[in-house]
């Protein structure tokens, strides 16, 4: 996005180097927070700005924050949310390579609006290379005084610990995430008590995903108004929207908060190749229920996505062409819940592996229109009844395949 | 708790009320409403993870689950509308989708949830003709558990209480997903004193006793209140057995003691050595009066008692005090030993009362006391001053009565011999075989205390009053009825009256 | 059956230990390390990391099975990822899976008896615009072909 010339993803090479990032301007926004403001003042900002969680729950950032309770004597943890696991979804990384310093501006902030001096940043097991810059970056920030001890010269302090992962989705839960941190299995807890209250090692804790913390920088510099005004009402600031699938050029978007999906599609990533045409879109990660492809002219904000019945979440959009068979999307999906579900919960634990079994069933010997009934119900038994929202990424976009598509399915598994 | 604030819900229509923190579930439980779970336990952290307790709360979209859920003022709570009665059906069709059900020749049928849950909440038709996955059936856990991964539901109940209670630890769940499954790591079995909870809290077959497997159908069982006699704990206990005794051989009467709650004393569990306490009730007891070590064809209640009567009466009144000696025991009940002071000290004036149990063992630091009596206060409330007889105040004596087994377990066998063998008239009343019957007279099959009713006052002076749970034999007596008889018959007055 | 790390793993283990507030937290990195050490972690290297961290053995069992990157026994020299969730899927990873079952003549989970390649599948490496896509010891590759498929498994099978 060039409009204002600011961007949370540069385009040259050396980008991630702490020198290319104090050229354009970098750990400013954290020297004007630290030096001339109250914490609480960065936390009023952040919330005008209204920037939604941008790891696909969207919940708003600032709100978060103020959720932990003021005063108390005992340490308060920032995580940070880099487990990013959602098929379909890749921003993350390119955060992490190409402006791992804007992440680690983001979380000073974080950090001094909240009272925390300690940070985990959990990135997940696979991108344990990828994170090779972020954490030469943290050495970086570390011996220029950006992080540790006196940052920035003030008497605040930030430490941040790269922890690394070991292959789990459910870890992206944030709850499963602080389990796994303490060095557990990653499976959510019982809410309440919130991470807010009670979180990392039982202290207070803010848990925020990469690309949320690297664009409060942004918001910090150019003030909440600013960057409420590059989004939607309700729904601040640019995303990356990553698009992958059948598309000419897929890659990462940094776009407008509300940018409509097929503007996303057609014009940013090439729409389809030559030859052939949309027949779906999965608009927010393999969990968002999917859209046909006449329905996809719908502005890529939380809100507008929640009302079209599908969801924005992590903004990684996977266009499917024409010619693929919904048989086989069912099946990549069931498949992928069942193998990520933690097993924590009856209903997750046992449906995800049922709706995989039938679905395989299908594929294997055809079947009737009942089965896919049963599909439904067995979805229909896993949504709203789990502790986490692992079970609806689940149910939903198996129930939106099952119905959109139902004469497809149907005439598949009859044959 | 009584410091809590208390506030106020509704409960399916019902008005509740509940301190501040309690869950849901609890409040409900409280007013009589019952919500089926299954990972849910009063005494285990809150892991929310079987998803059968969930209700209705209004003004919430979802169903939450009620073990975790908090009671908060002016809640309206709904425990069995269409969508509460959905989900639960929904788990119920979910957990026998991969259940083996396999109840004919499970252990817990009978007493499953699982199984109760489904009469009471479930009844679909199977909606599952893929495979289900197959698992380990017999895995030895250790301390003769049985693990049945194809029954287990994942609950984690047994996880949690290693880890809580004993905190031992042993078991894990390993692997994700449907694959999850309880263990134990490599060759570290379940190893604690209080491995027996696991099958009492196991909601399910999965953890099943070698001891109990296969024996018997739970549905046989006759369940009865007890208190556990075999540490100064007094842990409430049930006692489960069958009746038609005698048992042909080999047969069994009672099949197990299980934990009973009490909060005031042993929570929700019992000790495995209490839990063993089976084999205390059923195995190596006496059943008929014997002289000299063999049973004696013919030999009444009456006689032999009167024997021991007439023995007493050789002993002239003034020479009673050094010429009886009495070896009492803290596994006699309050009343039982009120008796005995009243018939041995008060009535026959005597002075030489001993007291002879088991051997201290080392306390647990969870229930199981060092002292392995259950009526050591008892035993002080009654006025005795106990102590153990020296071999030659015992030898010293003209008659002897001897209450319990366990004085060989304090002296020489070969000595204490020795010295019976110098006293003119010794009595055993015992309820168990032992080193000591050859030496007496006669031996009385006395009962034990799930065969008595009475009291008994714990380590920390609670008082508990327990009823007979099992039968007797025959042939066996309660030392309650042995004493108040031979007051009878030494026109002793049992009520406490003076010597004649 | 015994398992000592060796001094400078042993450095490492113990600097990462102390970077965090609780012992335990330390599980994971220090699995981390063994395995990048060992190729595996055995169930004794379990039980020496469950005594570094003050855990009980099962915990690390746990802890272990419950993450699909570590594993319990030795691997092959490399081990080959193949990415196959939905963006991939629609690029044509399972043909180009299938290709890969075919040249190294193992399925997923499985290591040819040359001891050289490993393979398994995963789900979404977060490389959706490189589909398709995989990973050679962690190392993305993608979007890849049929072709250079099998020139990397030509270059795997000869690495020694």
């Amino acid at each position: 996005m060039s409009e204002n010339g600011v961007r949370l993803l540069p385009l040259d090479d050396d980008s991630w180097r702490l020198e290319a990032y104090l050229r354009r301007g970098g750990y400013e926004a954290a020297r004007k927070a630290l030096t001339s403001m109250a914490p609480k003042d960065v936390v009023a900002e952040v919330c005008q700005a209204v920037i939604r969680g941008r790891g696909g729950a969207g919940f708003p950032a600032g709100m978060k924050w103020s959720f932990v309770p003021q005063g108390g004597a005992g340490p308060r943890y920032l995580c940070v949310n880099a487990d990013e696991g959602e098929p379909g979804t890749f921003k993350d990384r390119l955060v992490l390579r190409r402006a791992p310093h804007a992440l680690l501006e983001g979380m000073v902030i974080t950090a001094f609006a909240v009272g925390i001096r300690t940070a985990f940043i959990y990135v997940r097991g696979e991108y344990a290379l990828v994170s090779g810059r972020l954490e030469e970056a943290v050495a970086e920030a570390r011996s220029a005084g950006y992080l540790g001890p006196r940052v920035l010269g003030t008497d605040f302090g930030l430490d941040v610990i790269v922890h690394h992962g070991a292959g789990a989705y459910i870890c992206g839960e944030e709850t499963a995430l602080l389990e796994s941190l303490e060095g557990r299995r990653g499976q959510p807890r019982v809410k309440p008590p919130f991470p807010a209250s009670v979180g990392l090692f039982r202290s207070p804790t803010v848990i925020n995903n990469v690309e949320t913390l690297a664009a409060i920088p942004q918001i910090l510099a150019h003030g909440a108004g600013w960057f409420l005004g590059r989004g939607v009402a309700k729904d601040g600031g640019t995303r990356l929207f990553g698009v992958s699938g059948a598309v000419r050029r897929p890659g990462i978007y940094e776009l407008a908060v509300g940018t409509p999906l097929r503007q996303v599609i057609e014009v940013h990533a090439g729409g389809p190749p030559e030859g052939r045409s949309i027949k779906a879109v999965v608009p927010g990660g393999l969990s968002a229920p999917v859209l046909k492809a006449d329905e996809i002219d719908v502005p890529m904000d939380f809100d507008s996505l929640a009302r079209s019945g599908s969801m924005l979440g992590s903004a990684g959009i996977i266009v499917i062409p024409d010619g693929t068979p919904m048989l086989d999307v069912l099946h990549v999906t069931a498949r992928f819940y069942a193998h990520e579900s933690c097993g924590k919960c009856t209903p997750c634990r046992i449906g995800t592996s049922w709706i995989l079994k039938a679905v395989r069933r299908l594929r294997r010997s055809g079947g009737s229109p009942a089965d896919l009934d049963l599909i439904l119900r067995l979805a229909e038994g896993i949504r709203g009844r789990t502790l986490c929202p692992f079970g609806d990424g689940a149910a939903m976009p198996i129930r939106a395949i099952v119905t959109k598509f139902r004469d497809e399915l149907e005439r598949a598994v009859a044959r | 708790m009584s410091g809590l604030k208390r506030v106020g819900l509704t409960i399916d229509g019902l008005k509740v009320q509940a301190a501040e923190g309690t869950s849901i579930l609890k409040a409900a439980e409280q007013a009589g409403v019952v919500i089926p779970h299954f990972c849910y336990h009063p005494a285990l952290e809150i892991e929310g993870n079987c998803r059968m307790c969930v209700v209705e709360i209004e003004g919430l979209p979802k169903l939450e689950p009620s073990c975790s859920a908090l009671v908060r003022e002016g809640l309206v709570v709904r425990t069995s509308t269409e969508r509460v009665r959905e989900a639960r059906k929904d788990v119920l069709a979910f957990l026998l989708a991969e259940h083996p059900l396999d109840c004919p020749i499970c252990d817990k049928a009978g007493e499953c949830r699982l199984q109760d849950y489904y009469d009471r909440h479930g009844l679909t038709a199977s909606r599952m003709v893929e495979p289900r996955e197959r698992r380990e059936k017999k895995l030895a856990i250790g301390r003769g558990l049985i693990l049945d991964r194809e029954r287990c539901v994942l609950c984690t109940r047994c996880v949690r209480f290693l880890r809580q209670m004993p905190g031992t630890g042993e078991l894990g769940v390993f692997e994700r997903g449907l694959r999850s499954e309880v263990g134990i790591f490599e060759d570290a079995p379940v190893d604690n004193g209080y491995s027996g909870n696991l099958v009492d809290i196991c909601p399910v077959g999965a953890i099943t006793a070698e001891d109990f497997r296969f024996k018997t159908r739970a549905w046989f069982l006759a369940r009865k209140p007890s208190v556990c006699p075999h540490c100064g704990r007094g842990c409430a206990v049930t006692v489960e057995s069958v009746s038609g005794y005698p048992l042909a051989k080999g047969e069994r009467r009672v099949y197990r003691i299980t934990a009973r709650e009490n909060p005031a004393v042993n929570g929700f569990w019992i000790c495995d050595l209490g839990r063993d306490g089976r084999r205390d009730i059923d195995e190596g007891r006496h059943a008929r009066l014997m002289k000299a070590g063999v049973p004696v064809a013919g030999l009444s209640w009456q006689t032999a008692l009167a024997d021991v009567a007439a023995a007493i009466r050789t002993v002239p009144g003034p020479e009673r005090s050094a010429g009886i000696a009495v070896v009492l025991n803290g596994r006699l009940t309050c009343e039982e030993l009120a008796l005995a002071k009243r018939l041995f000290v008060a009535g026959l004036g005597l002075s030489k009362v001993y007291f002879a149990d088991r051997k201290p063992g080392s306390a647990d630091g969870l229930l199981l006391t060092a002292e392995r009596l259950p009526n050591g206060r008892g035993v002080l409330e009654a006025g005795f001053a106990p102590r153990l007889p020296a071999l030659d105040e015992i030898a010293a004596a003209d008659v002897l009565l001897v209450f319990g087994p366990y004085l060989s377990e304090h002296l020489a066998e070969e000595a204490l011999a020795k010295a019976w063998a110098g006293i003119p008239s010794k009595f055993l009343f015992s309820a168990h075989e032992g080193p000591l019957d050859r030496l007496a007279d006669i031996v009385f099959p006395v009962a034990v205390p799930a065969e008595k009713s009475g009291t008994y006052i714990n380590v920390d002076g609670t008082r508990q009053t327990f009823a007979q749970a099992v039968k007797p034999a025959a042939g066996v007596a309660a030392e309650s009825a042995i004493l108040a008889g031979l007051a009878n018959l030494l026109a002793l007055d049992a009520g406490g009256g003076d010597a004649r | 059956m015994s398992y000592a790390p060796s001094p400078a793993a042993l450095e490492k283990i113990e600097g990462t230990i102390a970077l965090y507030p609780e012992k335990p937290a330390a599980l994971l990195p220090v699995l981390h390390i063994i395995q990048g050490e060992s190729g595996f972690i055995s169930a004794a290297a379990e039980a020496w990391a469950a005594a570094k961290l003050g855990l009980r053995p099962v915990r690390v069992r746990e802890v272990l099975s419950f993450y699909t990157m570590f594993r319990r026994a030795p691997a092959g020299r490399t081990t080959l990822q193949v990415c196959r969730n939905l963006s991939c899927a629609l690029a044509g990873a399972d043909d180009i899976l299938g290709l890969i079952r075919e040249k190294l003549g193992i399925g997923p989970g499985e290591t040819t008896s040359d001891g050289a390649v490993t393979l398994v599948t995963a789900e979404c490496l977060g490389h959706c615009d490189h589909a398709p896509c995989l990973q050679v010891d962690g190392v993305d590759h993608g979007p890849v072909t049929r072709e250079t498929v099998a020139a990397l498994i030509e270059e795997l099978k000869a690495h020694v």
